[in-house]
């Protein structure tokens, strides 16, 4: 590289370096949507998501507190914490939110179940959220479930229990009758509910498990949204040739003898640095708040230049080929939106359908993109992830330099403006 | 220095230089004159190398523009009449970057930078962002920064468009310092008097074509030694029979414009003969290029 392509380097870097709000913007705007979009999905690298149930007991027999105990115990208690509150408060807190759901438990609710008349259990979900509400209503759909085949089972012992209940009388030997009752119950049907062909296996589950990378939606966005960085980058300086051939430099650059090939030579030079820069900036936030594998550092930063090389002449080229600046700008943007849509930078490839996935794997960027994700979430060895997409992105980079060099210079003696 | 042969440059049906042939010595100022449009840029333009002509030579400092591109630039400094300048950076880093273009580097480049920093009195501005210039002081910077690499051939289009005063005569002055250094310079303008005060010699350029070239004095022979004289008055009383035998411009109630030859000597005997008109105002303008243009053209310069 001569001492010309040093300078337009170096003043085009100056000159981006000054033009402050446009790098922040290449930086800002990406991580901003996985911030939201993380936040949306409820996801992040926060553990996991959790909810308030509210119930409302109206019947306070044992048997409602037996649900009560069973929503509040076991793996819900993970996403859930149960709040028991009157009628009121309860319609309060769902106006204002700040519950997932409401279950509202029916006086009498035990007696009808022991007697088999119709009872009735009120959930009231949050219509703001989606997953935990859900979560609520499948599991009183499995608990209704059950407690429809224990009537079936257990019809007499229940229709004993009731009585007991009601009447308040009863004693040591009755119990033992009903525990053999319930005893025989069981093994009357055992041939049914565990048929000897079912066979329980115990295995140790190895501790690798625990390195396997945990889902992580932000992360996952992630990768994504650095690619919509190098996008945005990779327009900018896609559009930086017009603004020189406007601005008339690039036409006057064709009168000396240094010519548009040191000045393509030295624009690459700034490309490369942008990238460079972008993706280590990037890279830190990744380690700091992405759970980003530090080690992978130095072969991310290089797919990452390397990607935006080959995104930026792939936007030059569709630039250049336009008659006018105007023309370019809405046909550079025009592409960079699908790119970005279906290369898997607004939304991860995972979250879409097979087929829009498929074609987003066969655009450029998305290619790169999901070869760098492979390695980065997935944990494929980074030599078989990345060979292939690095070979057609080297051909395509190299390709598009030299149309695009000779594109330049078509650009700097042609009378477009 | 510079030897143009038979150029011609076409756009289709279009025809924008039409067989266009000169040469510019060392140290000589070559001016091409001609109205918007007429075909001075393209001329330019295929000197600089920025369009390849359809046919015809060109040359610079003996070597061909098309087949030796790189040492003809060598010798060649282009003022383009669009400024062309990153707007985005100090003065000083317009001049390095030209100063590379033109292969200069190092020490060399620093002292030439403060030389023509000098020379267009821009020294003292040279740290600021050349978005913050005045017109003029862009017009200068655009001027410094083709003359960084002292070239042997100067193109200048339309150097002083939209320049104020001052920063005219400074761009004037630098021109004329050039070509006492030996610099061979072609200026485009369709301002009469920087033309007529700066050039050995004119071409008076229009469709593409040479119509007319010379010196200046030369060129002005051409419309045959005749002075312009205006009179404003009472003319009523008169009738324009008075004028015969000269070429009558005008006749108007309070002002006539006829061409006379010799215009000092014959004065005071046509003053005689408007007595009676009250004469307020008397002038006379000697022949220039632009009565020369509008008399081989039909329209003026400004058209």
């Amino acid at each position: 590289m001569n001492g010309m392509s040093m300078t337009v380097a170096k003043h085009s870097i100056l000159k981006t370096w000054r033009e402050k709000w446009g790098l922040i913007s290449w930086l800002v705007i990406p991580l901003m949507m996985v911030f939201l979009m993380s936040l949306m999905a409820g996801g992040g690298p926060s553990p996991t998501p959790h909810g308030k149930v509210l119930v409302t007991d109206k019947d306070q027999s044992m048997l409602s507190q037996f649900l009560l105990g069973s929503i509040g115990q076991g793996p819900t208690a993970e996403f859930f914490t149960v709040k028991v509150v009157k009628e009121a408060e309860a319609q309060t807190l769902m106006d204002a939110g700040e519950a997932s759901a409401w279950l509202m438990i029916e006086k009498n609710f035990m007696d009808d179940y022991l007697n088999k008349k119709p009872t009735t259990i009120t959930l009231r979900k949050n219509p703001a959220q989606t997953i935990l509400p859900n979560m609520v209503e499948t599991g009183m759909d499995v608990m209704v479930d059950a407690a429809d085949y224990l009537q079936m089972l257990f019809a007499d012992e229940l229709q004993k229990i009731n009585k007991m209940v009601s009447t308040g009388k009863y004693n040591d030997a009755d119990l033992v009758l009903l525990t053999l009752a319930i005893k025989a119950a069981i093994e009357d049907v055992e041939d049914t509910l565990m048929p000897p062909q079912i066979k329980l296996e115990e295995k140790t589950v190895e501790a690798e498990s625990d390195d396997k990378p945990a889902f992580n939606f932000a992360l996952m966005m992630f990768p994504g949204a650095v690619f919509m960085s190098l996008l945005f980058a990779g327009m900018g300086m896609a559009m930086s040739f017009w603004d020189d051939k406007v601005n008339g430099v690039l036409p006057r650059l064709v009168s000396t003898p240094s010519g548009i090939f040191h000045y393509f030579v030295g624009k690459t030079t700034h490309a490369k640095v942008m990238f460079l820069t972008v993706s280590v900036v990037l890279m830190v936030v990744g380690v700091a708040y992405f759970d980003v594998n530090v080690t992978l550092l130095p072969l991310l930063i290089f797919w990452l230049v390397f990607s935006g090389v080959v995104i930026w002449q792939l936007l030059l080229f569709f630039s250049l080929l336009m008659p006018s600046r105007k023309s370019a700008n809405i046909i550079v943007n025009a592409a960079m939106m699908p790119l970005a849509m279906l290369g898997g930078s607004f939304f991860p490839a995972e979250a879409m359908s097979d087929g829009l996935a498929k074609i987003g794997s066969y655009l450029p960027n998305g290619m790169l993109l999901k070869a760098i994700k492979d390695v980065m979430i997935r944990g494929e060895a980074w030599q078989s992830a990345l060979l292939w997409p690095f070979v057609i992105g080297l051909v395509m980079a190299l390709v598009f330099w030299f149309i695009n060099l000779k594109m330049v210079k078509k650009l700097a003696q042609e009378a477009r403006s | 220095m510079i030897k143009i042969e038979a150029l011609t440059k076409q756009y289709g049906q279009f025809t924008a230089a039409d067989a266009v042939t000169f040469d510019v010595q060392a140290g000589e100022i070559f001016g091409l004159l001609g109205p918007n449009g007429a075909g001075k840029s393209t001329t330019i333009n295929c000197l600089s190398g920025l369009l390849e002509p359809t046919s015809g030579d060109v040359s610079i400092n003996g070597h061909p523009m098309v087949g030796d591109g790189i040492a003809a630039k060598q010798s060649l400094g282009l003022v383009p009449q669009e400024l062309a300048l990153y707007e985005d950076l100090t003065g000083h880093e317009n001049l390095n970057f030209w100063g590379q273009a033109y292969g200069l580097s190092g020490e060399a480049l620093k002292q030439r930078i403060d030389t023509v920093l000098d020379l267009v009195g821009l020294s003292d501005r040279q740290k600021d962002r050349v978005e913050t210039y005045s017109g003029g002081m862009k017009r200068r910077l655009n001027f410094a920064c083709a003359i960084l690499h002292e070239p042997k051939a100067l193109l200048l289009d339309e150097p002083t468009v939209g320049v104020d005063p001052q920063s005219r005569e400074h761009l004037l002055s630098a021109v004329a310092d050039l070509k006492t250094q030996g610099t061979a310079v072609i200026y485009t303008s369709h301002y009469m008097e920087e033309v007529e005060r700066l050039c050995d010699r004119v071409a008076i350029i229009d469709k593409g074509r040479i119509m007319a070239m010379g010196t200046v004095d030369e060129l002005r022979s051409q419309m045959g030694e005749k002075d312009l004289i205006v009179l404003k008055g009472d003319f009523s009383v008169l009738n324009q029979d008075v004028l015969e035998g000269f070429e009558v411009m005008e006749w108007s109630d309070n002002q006539v414009r006829f061409w006379c030859a010799n215009a000092a000597s014959q004065l005071p005997e046509l003053l005689a003969k408007f007595a009676q008109c009250h004469i307020k105002e008397t002038a006379v303008k000697k022949a220039n290029l632009e009565s020369l243009f509008i008399k081989l053209t039909g329209r003026a310069l400004r058209d």
